[in-house]
């Protein structure tokens, strides 16, 4: 059975590689999430070890603005993921728009570590446009998995942003080869003003 | 942990041979390997071991054990029943063989893994290299050593020369060697490893990686049991030689299990294709592939920039050359005003002077060789395509041997195309015997063209 680390632990690991991630903290109770809010806008998810997939579930509530929006959104939710308990609720900020990506890792029963990186978020499933390496990869090798997406353009379009992605994968297939997690989404991180932030996490052992 | 056997040399260019379940009885596997022997000219020793044999099998001296023949044995080859084979090779390695083609088959792929069991425990043992179970065995067309079991005039031999073909499959390696033979390609080895359960892929690239016979290394391969050795071998042998790979088999394992995106999409073919990715492989999608990318690799030299100049007698094979080209990742380059005048002093006025360079249908060899040559010359122009369509009036065996002649030289990287019947196909084995890769349609020729290039990209970037 797949353990999923929890938040903040993944957080302090991406942290200690110096991988951004959106700020984020557990909430437990609607005030908790309005204080953090402190009037711009937020994320709630409710983050249980029995539901994998939140989405799916409808664990997630998007762009809350208002008092009212995120005390409705916190009662909400922690009615549906009653039935996933024991579960936990997490406020994060609301990222800006940009381009999606994913960067993961899996465990190969014969190569072992992978990283992977792709167009994200809805896109990952429907257009399957990634590169795949074995840890540990080089900076020719992070060069490379750029160099083979269909969609570098987007997610590449000069010079800057492709080393800012480089160093990305490389941190990222640091610190998954060096940890016990067995499987790694980093997805959606969100490219945007010339930098980034990882959005969703999820590490499993 | 696995114990290497990457020492093959002696067996694979052995000086004398076993033959374990020799014999004279017609259509036994044992027999045609021994009969193979003797018709191949194969110069060394040649002792058939028959436990219930005395006396002579075809006219050589028959020996009951392996251990009475007391002399030095560099290959035994074994085709006797599976539940002798452990008996048979403990002997082998009592006698010191330097090593083993077992061919029986009747082990792992038949549920019985017991027997293969006791086949590693031997050869751990002995520190014995044993190829097989369930396999072809392995040929050298230099030594003329040859455990196939497949009777010579059912199966072309190829000629000798500098590509060793690796498979795990018995009947892709024979038809494979049947076709390396039909395109005219020289071999090194021939190497079809069966069950592996001693000898397995990682200790074949290891040891091809170090032969000097072999110059490209074309592998068929359904899996590998030592990733992490697989990947360590491999990154070495690919900055010296090329291994053309494909990979059979789509087993797809974990993909229901996944719990995450990444898990999902990276599958067992994927981690495969990321490998051979990332460790310098070239990757063919097919047997004609495997064979026209190693045509390629054998004769020609490194591709230093994607930049091909196109010459042809045929305008519309130029055409498909360029969609080809580009198609591949390839592009024309962008030619010197040097060899744009110089072209033009030499060429007729109904030749443009242009990519794809068209030099007409009457084109002959002169004309040929004052195109090869300024465009080779050109700092621009990285590798040349020659189209001849040896259907035109000019086209004839002069203009075969001036494309051989430049390809010689050897600077750039030369593919040749020709189309055609049983007069071009005349020309096509001049100009291949010369050392020219001639392909039968522009796009196989870009293709092969840009393996080239991926290949020298790897070779050249800084890692």
């Amino acid at each position: 059975m797949a353990v999923l680390f929890d938040y903040d632990k993944a957080q302090r690991l991406l942290n200690r590689y110096k991988i951004r991630s959106i700020e984020s903290r557990y909430v437990s109770s609607p005030e908790a999430a309005i204080k953090f809010a402190d009037n711009d806008p937020i994320v709630l998810k409710a983050l249980t070890n029995k539901a994998l997939h939140k989405t799916k579930s409808g664990l997630v509530v998007l762009n809350l603005s208002t008092d009212k929006e995120i005390r409705n959104a916190f009662n909400a939710l922690s009615k549906k993921a009653a039935r996933f308990k024991p579960y936990k609720i997490l406020a994060q900020r609301m990222v800006k728009d940009g381009i999606e990506i994913i960067l993961g890792g899996n465990t190969d029963p014969q190569f072992g570590k992978m990283v992977l990186l792709g167009l994200g978020g809805i896109y990952v499933e429907t257009f399957k446009d990634f590169a795949l390496r074995t840890c540990p990869i080089t900076r020719y090798d992070a060069r490379s998995m750029l160099e083979q997406l269909k969609s570098r353009k987007i997610i590449a379009p000069d010079e800057k942003s492709s080393k800012m992605l480089e160093e990305l994968l490389l941190k990222v297939s640091r610190m998954f080869a060096a940890s016990e997690m067995k499987e790694l989404d980093l997805n959606p991180i969100i490219l945007h003003d010339g930098t980034y932030d990882a959005v969703d996490l999820r590490m499993l052992e | 942990m696995k114990t290497n056997y990457a020492d093959l040399s002696a067996m694979m260019h052995p000086k004398s041979v076993a033959i374990i379940g020799a014999s004279e009885k017609s259509g036994k596997v044992g027999a045609v390997i021994m009969q193979n022997y003797l018709d191949s000219g194969f110069q060394g020793e040649i002792y058939p071991v028959n436990i219930s044999s005395s006396g002579k099998i075809l006219g050589k001296t028959a020996y009951k054990s392996i251990l009475e023949v007391r002399r030095s044995i560099d290959l035994a080859v074994i085709s006797i029943p599976a539940e002798f084979v452990p008996q048979a090779l403990d002997e082998c390695g009592k006698a010191k063989v330097k090593g083993v083609v077992i061919v029986s088959s009747g082990f792992s792929e038949v549920g019985r893994s017991d027997l293969q069991e006791k086949l590693i425990a031997i050869a751990r043992k002995y520190k014995l290299p044993v190829i097989g179970p369930n396999c072809l065995g392995i040929m050298d067309p230099r030594s003329r050593s040859d455990t196939l079991f497949l009777p010579t005039f059912k199966i072309d031999r190829p000629k000798i020369g500098s590509i060793s073909f690796v498979s795990q499959s018995g009947s892709v390696g024979s038809s494979t060697l049947d076709l390396i033979s039909g395109e005219g390609l020289g071999l090194a080895r021939f190497i079809s490893y069966g069950n592996a359960a001693v000898v397995d892929e990682v200790d074949i690239l290891e040891f091809l990686g170090r032969d000097s016979d072999t110059k490209v290394i074309a592998f068929y391969l359904e899996g590998v049991k030592r990733g992490k050795e697989f990947i360590e071998v491999a990154s070495r042998v690919t900055k010296k030689k090329p291994i053309v790979i494909l990979k059979g088999g789509t087993t797809e394992s974990g993909a229901a299990a996944a719990h995450s995106h990444t898990a999902s999409l990276a599958g067992s073919n994927e981690a495969y294709k990321a490998v051979f990715t990332q460790y310098g492989f070239v990757q063919a999608n097919n047997l004609e592939e495997l064979l026209y990318f190693a045509k390629v690799f054998d004769t020609q030299p490194l591709m230093k920039g994607n930049r091909v100049a196109v010459i042809t007698n045929g305008g519309g094979h130029g055409v498909l050359a360029t969609d080809a080209l580009y198609q591949n990742g390839l592009v024309f380059p962008e030619l010197t005003k040097q060899t744009r005048d110089s072209l033009r002093k030499v060429m007729p006025s109904i030749v443009n002077i242009r990519l794809p360079m068209d030099i007409g249908g009457d084109a002959d060899d002169k004309r040929y060789s004052d195109a090869l040559e300024l465009l080779s010359a050109d700092p621009n122009v990285d590798a040349l395509m020659v189209i001849t369509l040896f259907q035109t009036p000019g086209a004839d065996e002069k203009v075969a041997s001036m494309v051989a002649k430049y390809a010689a030289i050897k600077a750039k990287p030369l593919v040749a195309v020709s189309t055609g019947g049983a007069y071009t196909r005349s020309h096509i084995s001049v100009m291949e015997e010369m050392g020219v890769p001639v392909y039968e349609s522009p796009d196989s020729a870009a293709s092969a063209l840009s393996a080239l290039y991926r290949y020298s990209k790897y070779r050249m970037a800084k890692k």
